[in-house]
């Protein structure tokens, strides 16, 4: 196939939510006794927080409301697919999407689907909805792939606590890719079995930090090595503009960036090549914490974001989920891209986030941190968390559940 | 002594220098078998910092994961000494 042939799919818009409160990271390693000296290497200056009226079914819809609200109907009823990739499932039968579904008004004719793989699976999911897109199998259709999650990490977690994010990535993937036009067969898959990190119940994780660490490593360079395989004279150093990488935490992506510059004989350059190629993207994620499958979207619109995007270029995307399985791929952005993701703001969203002392934090994560736990009849008294939401009506909350069926409301 | 026990010796000097370097506060006497990087204080970005450097220096190519679960100093003395002496 020539390149004048290869289909064209990807990203034909992105938005990111990142909830509505956050704690710096120095407020939380003060109230949990932790070392202050351990933020320079985790990189990070805040992370967001849920609130009990949030879970994994607002966050993905108050991601994806604003993508949908720019479409014609007729665009909206092209989303033939809608998948919402979770760690953070509310039931082992019924899909989070079922919930989107509704909330967004698509259309009946749709498929709806859940997947996981820890941070990996939105990825997974965008590669499988472009390629089926690319298979001409129904022209015109449109898949809405959001990754959502919420955090129930604690005292704990230790230092992965201030690393861990809250809210959800909103992907439109389609054949108009304005935000990110994929490079069609370019990817490199890299997995095997581990037990690094995992949610073995609704309320807590479990994390060896040093089998997840050097599983991200190894997976990088294994996932770019199958990447060049495929791609003729593909270079790490050479052939990407820019990198965005999942990202548990932005000094990982340093380490990890720096190891694979060792291992292209290009040590020498590591420093200026992080601050020129990678920092742009970890701007956002430092203010967020990790998005589980949607940190490396949160990255990709920190870059488009941060950047100064004056013409097409190709960058590299790493996403890595524990378990573990992770991909290598690339992509084409531009100018119009950066623009599709300001009229998004982003940037004002995280910035109108309120801060919370450690002691409210700790209050509402008492609430929070059972928010997945299934019960039959559950009541949230929304009135308690008005101060937190923006005006306009047009934010879905969580109210509680009965008989199991969860319940929202537009305030 | 053996062979095998004086690269053993050049092993856990090397892996000694690199920690000094990476964590110039931990005295080489602190540096014992039985204690992990963690207990010198290195966090989960100076460990992969102090791997990859050992990995440099003794021209190794091994993957990160083969040191998730050595358990002390002297554990990755050995692994080092193993790998090193079997290429």
């Amino acid at each position: 196939m020539t390149a004048a042939a290869l289909p064209r799919f990807g990203i034909e818009a992105l938005n990111v939510y990142a909830g509505l409160a956050r704690i710096t990271v120095p407020e939380l390693l003060r109230g949990r006794g932790l070392d202050p000296g351990r933020q320079a290497n985790l990189m990070m200056t805040s992370r967001s927080v849920g609130l009990p009226v949030e879970d994994p079914v607002t966050n993905a819809v108050n991601a994806a409301r604003p993508v949908i609200a720019a479409l014609t109907p007729g665009q909206r009823d092209s989303i033939e697919l809608l998948v919402t990739s979770t760690e953070s499932g509310l039931d082992l039968s019924k899909s989070v999407a079922s919930y989107v579904h509704d909330y967004l008004g698509l259309s009946r004719n749709c498929r709806l689907l859940e997947v996981k793989q820890a941070c990996y699976a939105a990825t997974g999911a965008v590669q499988l909805a472009a390629g089926y897109l690319a298979s001409g199998a129904s022209p015109g259709a449109r898949a809405l792939i959001i990754a959502t999650d919420v955090a129930l990490t604690d005292e704990r977690a230790e230092y992965a606590e201030p690393a861990t994010g809250h809210g959800a990535a909103a992907i439109l993937v389609g054949g108009q890719p304005t935000v990110l036009a994929l490079d069609f067969g370019a990817f490199g898959a890299y997995s095997y079995e581990t037990l690094d990190s995992a949610r073995p119940t609704p309320e807590f994780d479990i994390a060896d930090v040093d089998r997840s660490l050097f599983a991200y490593l190894d997976c990088l360079s294994g996932s770019f090595a199958d990447y060049q395989s495929r791609v003729d004279g593909a270079d790490f150093v050479r052939s990407f503009g820019y990198l965005v990488m999942h990202t548990p935490f932005a000094g990982l992506v340093k380490a990890a960036h720096r190891k694979l510059m060792r291992e292209q004989g290009a040590t020498a350059a590591a420093d200026a090549d992080f601050q020129r190629r990678l920092l742009p993207a970890l701007a956002y994620p430092a203010l967020v914490g990790n998005l589980c499958s949607g940190s490396v979207y949160l990255a990709l619109a920190s870059l488009l974001d941060q950047a100064e995007i004056e013409a097409p270029v190709r960058i590299g995307l790493y996403a890595y989920g524990s378990g573990c399985s992770s991909e290598f791929f690339s992509g084409i952005v531009g100018p119009g891209s950066a623009a599709a993701i300001r009229a998004m703001g982003i940037g004002a969203r995280l910035a109108a986030r309120r801060e919370l002392s450690f002691a409210e934090y700790r209050s509402l994560l008492d609430v929070t941190r059972h928010c997945l736990v299934p019960e039959p009849d559950r009541v949230i008294d929304v009135t308690g968390y008005h101060e937190f939401l923006p005006d306009g009506g047009q934010h879905l909350v969580y109210t509680g559940s009965k008989q199991y069926h969860r319940r929202y409301e537009w305030r | 002594m053996t062979g095998h026990g004086q690269y053993r010796d050049a092993v856990a000097e090397l892996v000694r220098g690199v920690i000094g370097t990476i964590l110039p506060g931990v005295p080489v006497s602190a540096m014992t078998e039985e204690r992990h990087l963690r207990e010198l204080g290195a966090d989960s970005v100076d460990r992969v910092e102090i791997i990859l450097s050992i990995l440099d220096l003794l021209s190794l190519d091994e993957p990160m994961s083969s040191f998730s679960s050595l358990p002390n100093l002297g554990a990755l003395f050995d692994f080092l000494t193993t790998e090193k002496s079997s290429r």
